[in-house]
């Protein structure tokens, strides 16, 4: 049996639902969201690492709210990578499944690396007095168990990029390795092109914390001002270093592919650059400037992305894989209720956010009474909508008594 | 067939069902903790005692770090599981119900999103914006339950999806309602314990005691309710599912559903006599014995759950080995049986070049790699095996000769509760002649 008959027989035989180019942009725009979480995560623990152990008054406090942060980051991350992982298998399933399947334990781990991660994280905020976090003994252990995990989740990646290979790592003579334990495949530039954002995006991270609550009385001005400050630099010099590595990862990237031509990392890198050029400007007020720096920051998180996903498809398409010739079973009930629940959860999101924010930033909510009515009412009006069809399909069915 | 993962003694199912046994309780938790907190938030603000808010921010602490941390991670913590032990039942799942699960992960979103801010803006927004907050949390939580019934539902009882292939069709099956209502009666009733041990540590005693009382009562309700609708869902599962639970097919399921049983009532008393007649009695060392009683209690309930689906891993579909075990003409989808009945090998990538052709020299390696793709996924190979080891098995048959075995294997179909075997006639006989060297270790 030859590779590509293998990738095409292992697709699934139920086809997809949907166009596959519609799974690949939800891909794509869900992993970014989700990194940019899993980088305010990483980033802030380091940042609350070193305020911690500087110790002044004002490092204290921003180590404090940095690890609050980081524990609402965890949860983020978290849910928001569930939507990727659903749509990686839905479109790429025979790299996703074989990956993991060769390294079966290293999937596993995965999980209990990041329960040690998010209890460190917890412990180091929860175990702290009103002024200061915990001991950084605890925010170490969630750094280190944070970097650990990003390593398995990128072994398995890179994995799945590599399906040539996949024989020469699992049969040796006349055995096959059936054991699960082997983590076959590390690349250094890109490990690091996902761990440098980290630092720039908790720069972003601190530029916005310093906007959000500039002009409440309980904060000190010049507080507020050396943070911004501390994060337009951490941002500017940790991009710098991204791009470098990132151009180390592009000379890595086989010159068949001629990746360095290709209009999706073209456009990503142009956006990297044009964030790079912004903060060099912007570190002259980065409490004004944090939520343009912020929005740049995730079009380049966004575009770089799809970068990625167009480097995949190049992998995968040398091993005569191709997403959008995948079997087409279309279900539009399905689909219309997704992309109608988005939408709704949208709305329905908007509501508690605007009071927090209100609440933060002027110690009081506003009149939102109508988007309250609406946001209150909409998951009744779902669930009514959807038990009512359920119920007319069940009895259409038989299957209801 | 993709790599396979050959977990020595216990096989690869035990990481599925240890991690799902274990979600079940922050999931149910997460899904119906806050009907309760919002009632109690009601009754702080109508009977103006705010000493209630207390249990709320107490509750709320702990279901935020065990929902949303552990629950998390083992709910993804499930996929991952099932990604390495069963990755083309998982895929099946996806590829049908990708939408349906897309459409939870919003919830989970809204989940997590407002459970954060009714924590943080407790006491800095009006009562009427955090109960209403509340509200669209409980929904949501509970609507992800709504949805993530319909595809466990879908494993046990497909029905019309087979022929039609249409995804509300496999969702809104006969087991799906009972399933709903008897989890929906459950989660209440894991609330109500979880809200008896956060409630033991107030301060207040008349406070302490009136929350107990309270969710004693919404916890044995739960119990009662949860009871009456799982008499209903065993009464509407497929017919097979009760030959092999009810019936006898299987004995050991019985036993499971009468553990669950005993567990449940167990819980139940204590929520009676700590609870509501005596809340003083009520701690938190008694209280999280409870918890694990319960917990003991799901684990049996859900393991009748998965025992009744036998021989399939998906009814009708697909079987516990993976394999594509009927048509779905809607979807394209042709069973397998025919296709590896002339011979299996041939299907599977990870194989050496020099076992591609069986030698009598060779036979029992390539028996091996057949055995694991069609017999793993439920039984280990190893003689001090735990889960349903094969050398175990034949030798109470008294079967421990390769022709024996063989012979066996010939007759597997007649077991309700196992696939055919399915390859060339030399393939039995290679996958007979390992299982026999097996016996003689």
């Amino acid at each position: 049996m030859e590779l590509t008959n293998y990738l095409n027989a292992m697709r699934d035989a139920s086809g997809v639902p949907f166009y596959p180019v519609v799974f690949q942009f939800f891909l794509v725009l869900t992993f970014a969201l989700h990194i940019m979480f899993v980088n305010f995560l990483l980033g802030g623990v380091v940042v609350s690492i070193w305020a911690r152990i500087k110790a002044t008054p004002n490092s204290l406090r921003l180590s404090k709210a940095l690890a609050r942060g980081s524990t609402i980051n965890a949860s983020l991350a978290m849910v928001l990578g569930v939507a990727p992982l659903l749509f990686v298998q839905v479109i790429y399933d025979p790299f996703w499944y074989t990956a993991n399947s060769m390294s079966a334990y290293w999937a596993m781990a995965f999980l209990l690396i990041l329960a040690v991660a998010f209890t460190a994280s917890y412990v180091f905020y929860l175990s702290g007095s009103d002024k200061a976090p915990g001991a950084s003994g605890w925010a170490v252990l969630a750094l280190v168990a944070l970097l650990a995990a990003a390593a398995v989740i990128h072994a398995l990646s890179v994995e799945q990029l590599l399906p040539q290979m996949w024989k020469t790592w699992l049969i040796s003579g006349q055995e096959v390795n059936a054991s699960g334990k082997g983590l076959y495949a590390f690349e250094w530039h890109r490990f690091l092109h996902f761990i440098a954002p980290s630092i720039a995006m908790a720069g972003v991270y601190l530029m916005l914390y310093a906007w959000f609550f500039n002009g409440r009385k309980d904060y000190d001005r010049a507080y507020l001002q050396e943070t911004a400050t501390l994060g337009a630099n951490l941002a500017l010099y940790a991009t710098a270093a991204q791009i470098a590595i990132g151009l180390w990862w592009l000379f890595s990237v086989p010159m068949e592919f001629a990746f360095y031509k290709n209009p999706f990392f073209l456009v990503g890198a142009g956006m990297g650059a044009a964030f790079f050029l912004f903060l060099m400007t912007a570190r002259a007020n980065p409490i004004k400037n944090a939520p343009v720096a912020a929005l740049i920051a995730f079009l380049s998180i966004f575009l770089m992305s799809y970068a990625r996903e167009a480097l995949r498809m190049t992998y995968t398409g040398k091993v005569g894989y191709n997403i959008f010739d995948y079997k087409l079973s279309l279900d539009w009930g399905s689909t219309v209720l997704f992309l109608g629940t988005f939408v709704m959860g949208i709305v329905v999101m908007a509501y508690p956010i605007l009071v927090a924010v209100q609440v933060a930033k002027n110690g009081k909510e506003s009149n939102n009474e109508g988007l309250a009515k609406l946001a209150t009412a909409l998951p009744v009006v779902w669930f009514l909508v959807v038990a009512g069809l359920g119920i007319v399909i069940s009895l259409k069915n038989g299957t209801l008594f | 067939m993709y790599p396979f993962w050959e977990v020595p003694v216990w096989t690869s199912g035990i990481f599925i069902a240890l991690i799902a046994t274990f979600h079940i309780l922050p999931s149910h938790l997460a899904t119906g903790a806050f009907w309760f907190n919002v009632f109690i938030e009601r009754k702080a603000l109508k009977e103006n005692r705010p000493g209630l808010l207390d249990f709320i921010k107490r509750y709320t602490l702990m279901i935020l770090i065990f929902c949303f941390v552990y629950g998390s991670l083992t709910g993804v913590g499930i996929w991952f599981a099932a990604t390495v032990a069963s990755p083309r039942s998982i895929s099946a799942l996806i590829h049908n119900y990708v939408w349906g699960w897309a459409t939870e992960w919003v919830f989970f979103i809204l989940e997590i999103v407002t459970i954060y801010i009714y924590y943080y803006t407790l006491d800095k927004v009006s009562p009427k914006t955090h109960m209403r907050i509340g509200w669209i949390y409980a929904w949501s939580a509970w609507i992800s339950m709504v949805i993530i019934t319909g595809i466990l539902a879908f494993m046990l009882s497909s029905d019309s999806w087979i022929r039609t292939g249409g995804f509300f069709d496999g969702f809104f099956n006969s087991t799906y309602w009972p399933q709903l209502f008897s989890r929906t009666a459950l989660m209440l009733g894991i609330a109500g314990l979880y809200a008896i041990i956060s409630a033991s540590g107030m301060e207040n005693e008349k406070d302490r005691n009136d929350v107990i009382r309270s969710a004693s009562i919404w916890g044995m309700a739960g119990m009662v309710f949860g009871g009456i609708f799982s008499a209903w869902f065993l009464y509407k599962m497929p017919d097979a599912a009760k030959g092999l639970g009810l019936s006898g097919g299987l004995p050991y399921l019985k036993n499971m559903l009468y553990a669950a049983v005993v567990c449940y009532a167990l819980v139940f008393l204590y929520m009676l006599v700590a609870g509501l007649l005596r809340p003083q009695l009520a701690g938190k060392t008694l209280g999280i014995l409870m918890l694990v009683v319960l917990f003991l209690g799901i684990g049996a309930g859900e393991g009748f759950r998965e025992g009744v689906r036998r021989p399939y891993i998906i009814s009708q579909f697909m079987y516990g080995n993976q394999i594509i075990a009927a048509d779905v003409p809607a979807k394209a989808i042709k069973s397998e049986k025919e296709l590896f009945k002339d011979g299996f090998l041939a299907h599977i990538y990870f194989v050496p070049d020099g076992l591609r052709t069986i030698t009598p020299e060779n036979e029992k390696a390539v028996g091996h790699i057949i055995a694991r793709h069609q017999c793993g996924n439920c039984h280990t190979f190893d003689a001090d095996g735990k889960m349903r080891a094969l050398p175990g098995l034949f030798t109470r048959l008294g079967m421990t000769s390769k022709d024996d075995i063989a012979g066996w294997m010939d007759a597997m179909e007649g077991y309700a509760y196992m696939p055919p075997f399915l390859g060339s006639e030399e393939e039995k006989q290679a996958v007979a002649a390992f299982l026999a060297s097996k016996m003689q270790k």
